[in-house]
């Protein structure tokens, strides 16, 4: 296996070699995403996912419709990997098939993918004449963790870390899956 | 410092989150961003912090969404029985 050796001995460099084995107490927390486990684990998962998706929709109804299935699969499998422990993932579990419906709608005009709940978010009018740069911040990156808007600031903190080392176990495992399916279509056995 | 009057809106809504917890916390995240082993232990400010963290949220969002579309071509295309096969394989090594 040596795509997904190089990228996870790359990537477990800066934790210290947590690839192998979980680390025990909560010393590393986010160590857990750079295990081979969960990787193998999350590939198999998105896989099924995948092929459930390309069952559904047989006919090449839209490109940009099944990439949403797609990345709402993957999103889900995330969610689902995270065992229910971080709000994140709760939130991207529970709101799934309501943001489906309302950025399906919004799609065009709305250039972010993942922005918390799926309720109206009004622009601020001139709230503070002038707010300080760390709630903005904040605020900001509240609305870009799944389900993390009202949070304050330490538990958005973790969070945020957290939803981080997720997304790059998604990203590694997604271009592993990528290039074994290129190659795969290369070479027909 | 800003981070204090965050701390005293904050403080009605959670029970007690001291400075350092908060301080500790943005290191952590400063320690996953990409560029940590570049700046190493430099104390970055936490403004700077949550900025670069958005920003590497975003471009971690946009990279899945650029291989979601990837994939979604890759299916469209490849032999379904043998992609799989494929894809066990290699995952089961």
């Amino acid at each position: 296996m040596a795509i997904s050796d190089a990228e996870g001995e790359t990537a477990a460099a800066k934790e210290g070699g947590g690839e192998r084995k979980r680390k025990r107490g909560a010393e590393k927390p986010l160590a857990k995403w750079r295990t081979q486990g969960e990787h193998k684990t999350y590939s198999s998962k998105l896989v099924e996912a995948l092929r459930r998706v390309r069952r559904s929709s047989p006919g090449p109804s839209t490109d940009h419709s099944r990439s949403h299935a797609v990345r709402a699969a993957a999103d889900r499998a995330l969610a689902l990997a995270a065992r229910g422990q971080t709000r994140w993932s709760r939130a991207i579990l529970s709101c799934r098939t309501l943001k489906l419906r309302v950025r399906a709608r919004a799609r065009a005009g709305r250039p972010k993918s993942l922005g918390g709940v799926a309720t109206a978010f009004a622009s601020r009018p001139a709230e503070k004449t002038k707010p300080p740069a760390l709630e903005r911040k904040a605020r900001v990156l509240g609305r870009l963790v799944p389900g993390c808007r009202k949070l304050p600031l330490a538990t958005l903190l973790e969070e945020a870390s957290d939803y981080i080392a997720a997304l790059e176990m998604q990203v590694r495992a997604m271009s592993t899956i990528a290039n074994i399916l290129s190659a795969a279509g290369l070479q027909p056995m | 410092m800003s981070s204090r009057r965050a701390r005293s809106r904050q403080s009605t809504s959670s029970s007690r989150i001291t400075d350092e917890q908060i301080n500790d916390l943005v290191s952590k995240l400063q320690a996953v961003l990409p560029e940590a082993h570049i700046r190493g232990a430099e104390r970055v400010s936490a403004a700077k912090v949550l900025q670069e963290t958005c920003n590497y949220i975003r471009s971690l969002h946009r990279e899945v969404d650029d291989l979601s579309e990837r994939l979604t071509e890759l299916l469209a295309t490849t032999e379904a029985s043998s992609a799989q096969a494929a894809i066990i394989r290699s995952l089961l090594m």
